[in-house]
């Protein structure tokens, strides 16, 4: 029961990533100069999350979940102002699926979903442009 | 619906004179038990409960810091960003202590804020940005540490305060 839980929860981690590696396309495309190469970084971190989130969920012997060719973003995107609050909102998506994550028993699993959680909620900080008390959790 | 207040009543009647009883019957009340008198010491606390006093003697330590920072006003600690980040962790140690039920008189003493925190506290002095920035950076590694040892919906909130300390890091210029 416990790897089902732990693919669960790895598989939302994955399906946030594909969202945000996925809404860091568009929201790039209206930044330009520090913030551009920011989106750039971050948009390839996200890639590297979404490869070892599919090797984690391989390893528990579970499908990933597959990537959507389209995802709805939550508003429209025309500027640099739209563009950075959609990398918050999908900062804020990833940081609570990683909490998902946490719930786990499995210790490896707690830590690893805990430093996701960080590295998200930093990012999501730096697009904001403020810190939050409690990052995936609500207020 | 039944009239459960004489019923009550009659419960707590029955435990006053419990003592009475047994000192007539020539008993202490540990007499009554075969296991290990219940009444001779204070249960020992489950492990949620004294990690969960630790954090919260840990966010303690980490506030007072901010605070000195604050009151000294010294050239070496910018106003900047301090006054957001205290409330923040003001914000945590209401959570942490809502979810910390003791019983009365019980003492938080008990409680290992853990090394960042005692150094923390142990030297008020002068509070540059910099012991700020490693105060925060050591919180959010011991909070992930202790996520171990505590049930799951305690971990998510010891993650989440975690890496709201990761980002005052950032946020202090680390």
């Amino acid at each position: 029961m416990a790897e089902i839980t732990a693919v669960s929860a790895l598989r939302a981690a994955l399906a946030a990533e594909e969202a945000a590696s996925y809404g860091y396309g568009v929201a790039g495309a209206h930044l330009s100069g520090s913030r551009q190469a920011a989106a750039q970084q971050d948009w390839e971190g996200h890639n590297k999350a979404r490869d070892t989130l599919t090797a984690m969920i391989y390893a528990l012997g579970a499908q990933p979940v597959t990537a959507q060719a389209f995802y709805s973003l939550p508003f429209p995107v025309h500027d640099g102002t739209s563009a950075m609050a959609l990398a918050a909102y999908l900062e804020d998506g990833v940081t609570r699926a990683y909490l998902g994550v946490v719930a786990i028993s499995d210790q490896r699993l707690r830590d690893f979903g805990a430093l996701a959680m960080q590295s998200s909620a930093e990012r999501a900080a730096y697009w904001r442009g403020s810190t939050q008390a409690f990052p995936g959790l609500d207020p | 619906m039944p009239d459960i207040a004489p019923r009550r009543r009659s419960l707590l009647a029955s435990a006053a004179t419990l003592p009475l009883l047994l000192a007539i019957a020539g008993c202490r009340s540990s007499d009554a038990f075969t296991g290990p008198d219940p009444l001779a010491s204070r249960p020992r606390p489950a492990p949620d409960v004294v990690t969960l006093a630790a954090v919260i003697a840990a966010e303690e330590s980490l506030i007072s810091l901010y605070r000195t920072a604050l009151a000294r006003d010294s050239a070496s600690v910018p106003a900047r960003d301090l006054p957001a980040l205290l409330a923040q962790h003001e914000q945590h140690l209401t959570r942490l202590r809502a979810r910390l039920i003791q019983p009365p008189g019980t003492a938080t003493a008990t409680a290992s804020p853990g090394p960042s925190a005692k150094a923390s506290a142990a030297a008020p002095g002068r509070v540059t940005i910099a012991r700020l920035r490693a105060a925060e950076r050591a919180s959010a590694a011991s909070l992930v540490r202790r996520l171990a040892t505590v049930e799951p919906a305690l971990a998510q909130l010891f993650a989440s305060i975690a890496a709201s300390d990761a980002t005052h890091v950032a946020a202090l210029g680390g």
